[in-house]
């Protein structure tokens, strides 16, 4: 096998294994169905771990299509849901158990 | 009641295209029924279960045990969709043709219609638990009255079906010489999507680097949150901004389910061999492979060596495996030897490659030199990150006989520090190598390599185990146990570190042959001296 050919898949695994760092943490309450607070603001470019509060009593999805994410949080639990490194822009996300009242947004800066 | 309705509709579609697939695509086999009702039922129950202890789920494995539980859910279905298709790829013709002659009793008898049944029980498990969770919300915050709540769920829950059953009844339509075909791409497509689900919940658990976070981005033309791209997203995997390992896992998951319904799901025909009859063609296909003119580096007193994931970044080194197997002298078997001579370096810390030269000696004759390999070891998790160490082994071998074949080897070797005995640590090793060969007298054999090696951590210098080694001729007909080659027995494994001038590690086992096809004894021997650089 030539080497320049191994060369990107090299590179792809030396990535792979370079996903080790300590991540900055963000916080999320959920209270009354809605998200508190409704905005983060997170670094782009960077990973990131969001710690979803869901201080209800009922269950919660966190869920977001543009950051693909998905995740159960029993009532009175938390959960950790890593999240990018992301381009610059905005993401919603919102509570797929009920939409209309929990909503929010990370801007990745 | 419509926002009920609207959410249970959204979870069941899911689930209902999944089982409308497989409905179809086992369209027309007896007890079918009786296995998709199990599934349901089982789908039914779990999804209760795992609504129940969703909390201690999230808890568990240190906050991620909900993306492990998807993703275990995920690629244990993408497994069962893949068998089914090697499965149906090997069977499927011969399907069609009898189902409208004769009835299909005789081949269905071995039909894996249990794999169906947990495709289906997955799914509804992965989709119900959602929706139970749901709806236990509504009901416990009061949101909702019990009536309301009923109604809403049962129309969501009706529509649902009523789509599933839309795709079920529309694939029917279709001639039954074609739908075996075009269930099987869809059925590929699902898993291909599902494989790539799975990569999301383990980038989500921060298991797998994403790789990218959105490759493109089509979700100004269509996204998951619209009916239509969520049933795309579960038909052929939809994403609309795809991380990269995503795309990487959809995309091998396509190539590994066609490549063994290619290797695999093909009745063998040995293709020097091919006019003999069956019976006759055994003994003589293995004499072929493993005889005088034997293809270097496949079976019989091939290389017995474990293979370790951890590459030796920055090291150069020098290795000597050795085989000598003994058997009653008249058995053919006895005195076989095998020897290599290998060089190796890590330019990269998850990256390490060998030359290997192999050198054979068939009982009673000279030793030559049979063959050189390529050996390539990509290690893909970091060292000690995660509860065990995985890499990927790729081997690529050049026969010294021009009339032999080229074979290509590949496969995971795993590795995990689990259990103790007296207080020392236990090293587990697994390896499972697939071959294929190419070129001229090439077989559509694939053999499969296996080895296990557990030993014991007393100090660097000893370390006692045993290990395994099988080797199955071909997988796609493994044949009878006692013609495979299985064997096991004691190992001594160990390092005497001379710093800074490097490290000499030592070997030592003793096999016994398991079945009547493998030797009864083999010494292995195994000498590598490391120099960093």
């Amino acid at each position: 096998m030539h080497r320049s050919a191994l060369l990107p898949l090299a590179l792809i695994l030396a990535m792979a294994s370079g996903a080790a760092a300590q991540e900055p943490t963000y916080t999320l309450t959920i209270k009354d169905h809605q998200f508190q607070p409704s905005e983060i603001e997170i670094p782009a470019g960077q990973k990131i771990a969001l710690i979803v509060k869901n201080n209800d009593s009922t269950p919660e999805e966190f869920e977001s299509t543009e950051l693909r994410r998905e995740k159960v949080v029993a009532g009175g639990e938390q959960i950790t849901v890593y999240i990018g490194p992301l381009k610059p822009g905005k993401y919603e996300f919102f509570g797929d158990f009920n939409p209309k009242t929990a909503r929010g947004h990370i801007v990745a800066k | 009641m419509l926002g009920a309705a609207i959410i249970v509709f959204r979870e069941v579609l899911e689930a209902a295209l999944i089982v409308g697939i497989v409905l179809a695509a086992s369209a027309g086999a007896p007890r079918r029924g009786f296995w998709v009702s199990i599934g349901l039922a089982g789908g039914v129950v779990g999804a209760v279960l795992v609504a129940l202890f969703a909390a201690e789920i999230a808890a568990a494995a240190a906050g991620i045990g909900q993306e492990l539980l998807n993703a275990v859910i995920l690629l244990l279905a993408v497994s069962m969709l893949g068998w089914h298709n090697v499965w149906m790829s090997r069977h499927g013709r011969e399907l069609a043709a009898t189902a409208r002659e004769v009835g299909d009793a005789v081949i269905s008898g071995a039909r894996p219609l249990y794999v169906l049944a947990v495709v289906v029980g997955l799914a509804v498990l992965r989709e119900g638990s959602e929706t139970v969770l749901f709806l236990y919300g509504i009901a416990a915050g009061g949101g909702l009255g019990a009536g309301s709540l009923i109604a809403g769920g049962t129309v969501g829950l009706a529509g649902g079906v009523a789509v599933g059953a839309a795709l079920y009844f529309g694939l029917l339509r279709i001639p039954t010489r074609r739908l075996f075909t075009v269930t099987s791409w869809m059925v590929l497509l699902l898993a291909a999507g599902m494989a790539s689900q799975a990569a999301g919940y383990l980038v989500q658990a921060d298991l797998l680097p994403p790789l990218g976070d959105a490759v493109w981005d089509t979700s100004a033309v269509l996204t998951e949150d619209s009916i239509l791209g969520k049933a795309l997203h579960t038909l052929i995997g939809y994403v609309s901004r795809p991380e990269g390992i995503q795309i990487l896992l959809y995309l091998a998951t396509l190539g590994a389910i066609w490549l063994l319904t290619r290797l695999v799901g093909r009745p063998v025909r040995p293709k020097t061999v091919a006019s003999l009859s069956r019976g006759a063609a055994t003994p003589l296909l293995v004499i072929f492979l493993f005889g005088a003119l034997g293809a270097g580096s496949v079976g019989f007193a091939d290389e017995l060596k474990v293979r370790y994931p951890i590459v030796d970044y920055r090291e150069f080194e020098i290795e000597h495996n050795g085989v000598t197997t003994f058997d009653s002298p008249k058995s053919g078997k006895s005195n076989n030897q095998f020897y290599t001579v290998e060089w190796g370096f890590g330019p990269f810390p998850n990256y390490f490659v060998e030359l290997e030269h192999e050198l054979e000696a068939p009982p009673g004759e000279n030793i030559t030199y049979d063959a050189t390999s390529v050996e390539n070891y990509f290690q893909l998790t970091p060292t000690g990150k995660y509860w065990g160490d995985l890499a990927f082994f790729a081997e690529y071998s050049q026969p010294a006989h021009r009339a032999d074949a080229k074979a290509f080897t590949f496969g995971p070797l795993a590795q995990t520090q689990f259990g103790e005995i007296a207080g020392f640590g236990l090293l587990h090793t697994l390896n499972l190598l697939f071959t294929r060969e190419v070129g001229n007298n090439s077989t559509n054999a694939t053999p499969l390599f296996t080895a296990w090696q557990s030993r014991l951590l007393i100090n660097q210098y000893i370390q006692p185990g045993f290990e395994y080694y099988g080797m199955i001729d071909d997988l796609g007909a493994p044949g009878k146990l006692a013609d495979q080659q299985h064997r096991i027995g004691p190992v001594l494994v160990g390092l005497q570190n001379f710093a800074p001038y490097g490290k000499l590690k030592y070997e030592l086992g003793y096999q016994f042959g398991l079945t009547p096809a493998t030797e009864r004894g083999a010494i292995r021997w195994r000498l590598e001296y490391e120099i960093p650089f």
